[in-house]
């Protein structure tokens, strides 16, 4: 499981994180919403190893993330798709696939090829697509190309920053339901970062709303659906 | 022999040179943000190297795979003793500033420079030396006429020709090719990906030196060797690359032909003397007219 | 009001400045033999050049390492004008100033275009061809041979009131008002509204220009100021006994740059410090290598390593040079 202790996150005078601690619980999804500027990305990012934090620890199962480069993070199986459909347009499709499973080329050939093979079937058109480069995709396919690209590398843990930013709301639905159905049929543990939380809630376990880089509610998801009065509050919505 | 052919021959020949320092520079700039204006005293320096090995009686093509080596190295060495530790002080103020980011390297790389060309003086005395060509330096003949090329000439052709090859399937053909090229686009999602940009860092410093060396193996047979040759080098590679956009290999390449004919018929139809002003213009042309390069597009050029 | 009243103080302030190193050289001038007399002629001089690179790159964050490209332009405007024109080397310096400022405005369109590594390389393509045009069109520019120009003889009125001058005292005293007048417009310039201007495009494009600062016009006025010392500092230089390609070569470019690195880009104290030590190291390490013994081979490229080494010890340990690491010391005491 994902826990994170009273953790810092500061950019020069503005504290980002400001004491959040929470937990994600294995094999299940967990939401985090709050307004822009909340410091969702900032988390993400803290716990990927792409900022550092100022104090606090973060650790997966036994392991301590806190202090780890993002390389390492990222061979202990935590994989991040950054905010904003993170691709790299000028490369191929088939080569920012390749890309995510990079580093385990050697030791795990065969398994990447099938990994790679599993992304392939998740999102058929990718497979179409493959000799394109990413930057011709639309933006759906480019948020599952930059999905396949974290998970080829066979993560335990998941990372997503607002996949539906930008996208029509078919297709982030149908985005984070192929999330959902991955997170029951393979264990795998999602931190689903969203601004717009019906969809993203419905899916979750358990949901998290922060605010000004605090924690102001962490509660089962159905009841933050429910809780229409912290939302208006929060979101304004 | 026709003057026409004559100065397409050098072009070709030179442009090939040129080709190799630009790549060189364009590969560092693309994968450490950095312009290295220590590159040709890095190649003057190993070429030095090399001279001396074949002093000592070393034959020549143990003496040319050791400049070689010795390229990489130099090159891996400034950037982990010099260009990383400078980028990693994210705190210091004046790196803080935008304008002082590309700045500071660009002055670190100028000590470079002199370090390397005062050391070399102190080695090697820094009086011209010859450095010798493979094979002969005369102009080849067909039957009863001469060619308006060399065996050289196309020994150079040969072995740029190979290496731009070699370096084009190590690009798109490999794992780390991709890992360089994905490092250089977006770092965030390569390391994200796993991959330690760093050390890809260093590796574009490493192949980049050997780019340089080569070429300073392959122009010296030209232009003896001094502490002070290749700094001409390094201005007409950085028009080159610029020419070609600073960001894209292939116009790098491309524009270091494109200059060395432009060289060789100035040379040929003009004087040597108007070479430094034609690259002036040249490069204002380029900069003015197609600031994103040959090939580039317009979104791509990191200025 | 109160920002009346302190750009007063600041005037006042950098008044004072300047007469305190007119005052200090002058004196340091009188304990020196003929040849550190020189050598305090051509920190002058230098002094204005380095000044013309604080103020660009210091100021605006941009680099040349054309500057000696620059100098070339003053050098051979004003021997121009001399020889040609037969005017007086002060008429002809104080034109070279309005030419070499006009070059910078050329310079600047282009430059504003340009930034970090393009302006690099470009002014240092520069550097090499600027002085082949002397080359190129001799006749006019009398190629490598150049002008042989000189600072003349001290009015009889100097030599009144201070008795025999010699040539080298003569010498700094043409240098050492430009200087302290140098020293003075750059001291006021980077304090007035423009010099924080420029600096917010030094530090960040985007918020300059959302704060409604032009940034390309901006960027030119940078580099009229910058142009117009350089070339002042190149007709001084010149004027010191020829004007001619090897006057001004790219080393030279190049050793101006150290100086204003390692004594901090940001600062004027620094500039004075680094032209100082431009000038004096040679000869410190000439007076080492003779007392070491070392072979000659290591003592003609011993200062040349130096320099070297200084630019990139100051780059690591402090890119602020060493103004900046005084800085950082009384910092730390205040603690
Ligand atoms: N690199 C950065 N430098 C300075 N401030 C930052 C940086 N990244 C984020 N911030 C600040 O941290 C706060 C949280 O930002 P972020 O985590 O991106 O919010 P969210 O993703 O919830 O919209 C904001 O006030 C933002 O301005
Ligand atoms: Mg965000």
């Amino acid at each position: 499981m994902l826990k994170v202790s009273n953790l810092v996150t500061e950019f020069a005078s503005i504290k980002a994180l400001n004491d959040i601690s929470f937990q994600a619980k294995p094999g299940r999804i967990t939401t985090v919403i709050g307004a822009n500027g909340a410091g969702k990305s900032t988390l993400l990012r803290t716990i990927s190893g792409l900022e550092r934090p100022t104090s606090g620890s973060i650790t997966w199962f036994d392991e301590e993330l806190t202090d780890k480069s993002v390389e390492a993070i990222v061979r202990s199986g935590v994989a991040q798709v950054p905010e904003g459909h993170a691709v790299i347009s000028q490369l191929s499709v088939a080569e920012n696939i390749e890309l995510g499973g990079l580093f385990r080329k050697r030791q795990a050939r065969g398994d990447l090829e099938i990994a790679t093979k599993d992304v392939y079937e998740l999102f058929p058109i990718l497979f179409e697509r493959r000799r394109e480069p990413a930057g011709s995709l639309s933006g759906g396919e480019r948020q599952m190309l930059a999905i396949s690209r974290a998970l080829v590398a066979r993560p335990k843990l998941l990372l997503l920053d607002e996949p539906s930013l930008g996208l029509a709301p078919l297709i982030s639905a149908q985005i984070i339901s192929i999330v959902d159905e991955l997170c029951k049929s393979t264990g795998l543990t999602v931190l689903l970062v969203e601004q717009n939380a019906n969809t993203a809630l419905a899916v979750a376990d358990h949901g998290i709303l922060l605010a000004l880089g605090k924690v102001v509610a962490d509660l089962p998801a159905k009841e933050l659906i429910a809780d229409s009065a912290l939302r208006a509050a929060y979101l304004g919505y | 022999m026709n003057s026409f052919l004559t100065a397409f021959f050098a072009g070709t020949s030179q442009g090939a040179i040129y080709a190799l320092v630009s790549l060189g520079l364009v590969l560092v700039w693309r994968g450490a943000g950095v312009v290295n204006f220590a590159q040709m005293g890095q190649a003057m320096f190993t070429t030095y190297i090399a001279s001396q090995l074949i002093q000592n009686e070393y034959s020549y093509w143990s003496a040319f795979v050791i400049a070689l080596i010795s390229g990489a190295l130099l090159g891996a060495l400034v950037d982990l003793g010099i260009m990383r530790p400078l980028s990693s002080r994210k705190n210091s103020l004046l790196l803080n500033s935008q304008s002082m980011r590309t700045t500071i390297p660009v002055i670190a790389s100028l000590g470079i420079l002199g370090v390397l060309k005062a050391l070399a003086g102190i080695f090697w005395a820094g009086e011209e030396r010859g450095f010798p060509a493979p094979v002969p330096t005369t102009g080849l003949r067909l039957g009863n006429t001469d060619l308006a090329i060399t065996g050289f000439d196309l020994f150079v052709i040969g072995v740029v020709f190979l290496t731009l090859v070699l370096t084009t399937i190590f690009f798109t053909r490999t794992g780390m090719g991709l890992a360089m090229r994905a490092s250089a686009l977006n770092p965030e999602v390569t390391r994200l990906s796993g991959i330690r940009v760093g050390s890809v860092r260093t590796l574009s410093w490493a192949i980049s030196g050997t780019a340089s060396s080569l070429a300073g193996l392959l122009v010296t047979p030209k232009t003896n060797l001094s502490p002070n040759t290749l700094d001409l080098l390094l201005i007409v590679g950085f028009t080159a690359a610029v020419v070609g956009g600073l960001t894209s290999l292939a116009g790098s390449v491309l524009g270091g032909f494109i200059l060395g004919y432009v060289i060789a018929f100035v040379n040929v139809y003009s004087a040597p003397e108007n070479v430094f002003l034609a690259i002036l213009i040249f490069l204002l042309l380029a900069l003015f007219l197609r600031p994103q390069g040959i090939l580039g597009s317009k979104e791509v050029r990191r200025v | 009001m109160s920002k009346v009243k302190s750009h007063k103080v600041i005037g006042f302030r950098s008044t004072r400045l300047a007469i305190i190193f007119f005052l200090f050289i002058l004196l340091l001038s009188m304990q020196f033999g003929p040849y550190n007399q020189f050598q305090l002629a051509n920190i002058s001089t230098l002094l204005i050049a380095v000044l013309s690179i604080t103020l660009l790159t210091g100021a605006s964050g941009q680099i040349s390492l054309g500057q000696g490209a620059i100098m070339a332009v003053g050098g051979y405007s004003a021997a121009l004008l001399v020889t040609r024109l037969e005017i007086s080397m002060w008429l002809a310096f104080v034109l070279a100033i309005f030419i070499s400022a006009l070059f910078g405005l050329f310079l600047g369109l282009a430059a504003a275009r340009l930034s970090g590594p393009y302006l690099a390389g470009t002014t240092l393509v520069m550097a090499l061809a600027i002085p082949s045009i002397a080359i190129r069109f001799d006749s006019f520019f009398s190629g490598d041979i150049g002008f042989s120009v000189d600072y003349g003889y001290p009015p009889d009125w100097l030599t009144n009131l201070l008795g025999e001058i010699s040539i080298e005292e003569w010498s700094l005293y043409v240098a050492l008002p430009f200087a302290a007048l140098s020293l003075f417009a750059v001291l006021n310039l980077s304090n007035t509204r423009s010099g924080r201007t420029w600096r917010a495009v030094r530090d960040n494009e985007v918020a300059a220009s959302l704060a409604g600062i032009n940034i390309a016009r901006t960027k030119v006025i940078v580099f009229v100021c910058s142009s117009a010392l350089a070339g002042l500092a190149g007709a001084i230089y010149g004027f010191r006994g020829l004007v001619a390609p090897s006057v001004y070569p790219t080393d030279l470019s190049l050793l101006l740059l150290t100086a204003a690195v390692i004594g901090g880009l940001r600062s004027i104290g620094g500039a004075i410090f680094g032209t100082f030590v431009i000038v004096f190291l040679p000869d410190v390490i000439e007076k080492i290598t003779k007392f070491l013994e070392l072979p000659e081979t290591i003592s003609i490229y011993l200062p040349a390593l130096m320099i070297g080494l200084l630019l990139l010890i100051t780059v690591i340990l402090n890119p602020r040079g060493s103004a900046g690491a005084l800085e950082h010391i009384r910092h730390r005491h205040k603690h």
